[in-house]
């Protein structure tokens, strides 16, 4: 029987091996590729989420395509240094938070809970090795080349590569796609000088080996916000100074701004708002942040074991030589772009946090796809009205189109609805219910036209959100659709009653 | 309810499903980028003018991309269709029936 068996999956077992060895093969005779065998379709400058994701696309669309990148790692700023990292320490250190402070109401008795960071930050750096892994052999499923090394223009279809192994090689391309994406900002005017160590970045934030007694965060956006929850979850007493009058960065509503100041405020985050940083100086282990007010006037010296410097982040073009080819920037130093992502200079094209828009790993990957798109057919789609914002702090915090002080600045007449968690059944047996989610409509069509949640799981939550505006939806569709009970979502549902006809709970 | 009066208010959706996108044969013209600062957007002709009159045309002597007028040296060189058919794979009865000419089948 055994031998039946084996004979009868023989040729089949041939066949598997054959393309086993075929694959190989071909993976071995695409290697080779940076060397020249005709131009590539189409050439990434950039391994992060835009320029992978447009890297994968364009083999799928049957370019021939390679990715340059110099980190010797794919994924870019988030996998790496960004998104993924940080959401790895949000997500354990809410775990500790948690654990020390609100599963004895939930009838959970533990003792000696402790906190062992070496291992945390070990489970940060192994979710982010898996990933960058994974886009890794990605590239290998999809037959993109990629190329490991810094590129630079010789001519807008020729890149001079210097190889991270040594040496150097040039790649011709019919299209070129810069997707180098940011860097961490430095402090304006060169005040505060970062070490990583005592003032740190973002990349340093979330790589400190032990947590700080006293933790300055400078920039109350969301990095500032997320890192500065962290921290303070894992024991340091963390302060937040931010020169507007509102924390959570551009495009968050300022109802929900207010709301969320409240929220970290009561989980022991400390706020300075309207207050510029005039300098950080380090004396005997610590850090003196000098301070003042916004509008000039009270000085204050802050104290702290660690600065975080989160003040945005600036795009990166070092080492392209783009002078050489005329491609233009504008005065932040951004790529200039048309809307379907030439520069000014034929066959290159340039996509993510390098040009216009916000800087979001999730816009770069549209705009990816979309690139290569174009190249392909001469059409692409990237709906900058529908993209997705969140805080991933606890609670989170999600939003997509405009915001109520924008309505009402640009005279846009528009309905309210508003459903406190307070009231969602699956909050209430999750003990979970702060927040709310908030839904703005036009008042003449009831089309939605922004959502803003604060609550449990609203970075899930706000994907319903961007489909309604995609899809041109009027709260009353939402509010007509069946969400499952009890779920979270249903706060979503009720929202929409809300400003359509009536929530039923609340 | 009479059923015409119920037609009559039946709720139309706003939401609109756009279902399978064919796009036009002509590629689209270019625009200014929505997220470009005003003052770009303002001057999006000189943009135009200068992305004219930049040039962009790979070397000759390299040949073609990997299209289909290319020859190849390697059967893996070709394009992945010619040797890697992703739509379907043969079944076990089928390799058997092409392994025992056939006789499988009865």
């Amino acid at each position: 029987m055994l031998q039946r068996i084996s004979q009868r999956n023989a040729p089949r077992a041939a066949r598997r091996l054959r393309q086993a060895s075929l694959q190989v093969g071909c993976y071995q005779a695409y290697r080779g590729l940076a060397t020249p065998s005709g131009p590539y379709d189409a050439v990434i400058i950039g391994g992060g989420p835009g320029g992978y994701v447009a890297a994968i696309k364009s083999a799928q669309l049957g370019l021939k395509t390679a990715c340059i990148e110099k980190r010797g790692a794919l994924g870019g700023t988030c996998l790496n240094v960004g998104c993924i990292p940080s959401k790895a320490m949000l997500n354990n250190s809410h775990m500790y938070h948690q654990t020390q402070h609100d599963l004895q109401r939930r009838g959970i008795d533990v003792t000696g809970v402790s906190l062992n960071l070496t291992q945390m930050l070990k489970a940060k750096d192994t979710s982010v090795t898996g990933l960058t892994k994974g886009v890794e052999m990605l590239f290998k499923q999809n037959k993109v080349d990629y190329i490991k090394g810094a590129a630079s223009f010789v001519s807008p279809t020729r890149l001079s590569v210097d190889l991270l192994e040594g040496g150097s090689t040039e790649v011709e391309a019919k299209n070129i796609i810069i997707a180098t994406g940011s860097e961490v900002s430095p402090f304006p005017g060169g005040a505060i000088e970062i070490d990583e160590k005592q003032i740190v970045s973002s990349t340093g934030a979330l790589d400190l080996q032990e947590v700080p007694k006293k933790m300055v965060v400078i920039g109350g956006g969301i990095i500032g916000l997320e890192m500065g929850s962290v921290w303070s979850r894992l024991g340091s007493e963390v302060t937040v100074v931010e020169f507007l009058g509102a924390i959570g960065g551009q495009g968050i509503d300022d109802e929900i701004a207010k709301q969320f100041q409240r929220i970290l405020a009561k989980q022991s985050i400390k706020f300075k708002l309207n207050t510029k940083v005039l300098s950080a100086e380090k004396k005997d282990g610590r850090v003196f942040i000098k301070t003042e007010a916004a509008k000039g006037g009270k000085e204050e010296t802050l104290e702290a074991d660690v600065v975080l410097v989160a003040v945005g982040r600036r795009p990166y073009t070092e080492g392209l030589n783009l002078e050489a080819i005329g491609v233009e920037k504008d005065n932040k130093g951004r790529i200039v772009i048309d809307d379907q992502f030439n520069t000014s200079v034929k066959g290159v094209k340039c996509i993510g946090d390098v040009t216009f828009g916000p800087m979001l790993a999730h816009k770069a990957e549209e705009e990816g796809i979309a690139a290569v798109e174009y190249i392909k057919s001469g059409h692409g789609h990237v709906n900058y009205a529908a993209i997705p914002s969140v805080v991933y702090t606890h609670p989170e915090v999600a939003w997509v189109g405009r915001t109520e002080q924008d309505l009402k600045a640009s005279g846009v007449k528009y309905n309210v609805g508003k459903f406190p968690f307070a009231a969602n059944s699956r909050a209430k047996t999750n003990l979970d219910t702060e927040g709310q989610v908030k839904f703005l409509s036009e008042k003449e069509t009831d089309r939605v036209l922004g959502v803003h949640i604060i609550g449990p799981n609203a970075g899930e939550m706000i994907a319903e959100a961007v489909l309604a505006i995609e899809y041109g939806a009027s709260s009353e569709d939402i509010a007509r659709t069946t969400h499952a009970h009890p779920t979270l979502s249903e706060a979503f549902k009720e929202a929409a009653m809300a400003v359509c006809s009536k929530s039923i709970h609340f | 309810m009479h059923p015409s009066l119920r037609v009559l208010n039946a709720r139309k959706p706003l939401i609109s499903f756009i279902g399978k996108r064919s796009w036009p044969s002509k590629p689209e013209s270019q625009h200014p980028h929505p997220a470009a600062p005003s003052e770009l957007q303002q001057t999006f002709s000189d943009f135009v003018k200068k992305f004219e009159s930049s040039s962009s045309s790979v070397s000759p002597s390299n040949g073609a991309n990997g299209g289909s007028k290319e020859a190849f040296g390697e059967f893996w060189e070709a394009p992945a269709r010619f040797w890697r058919p992703r739509i379907r794979e043969l079944e076990d009865g089928e390799i058997d029936a092409i392994s025992s000419g056939g006789a499988s089948l009865h």
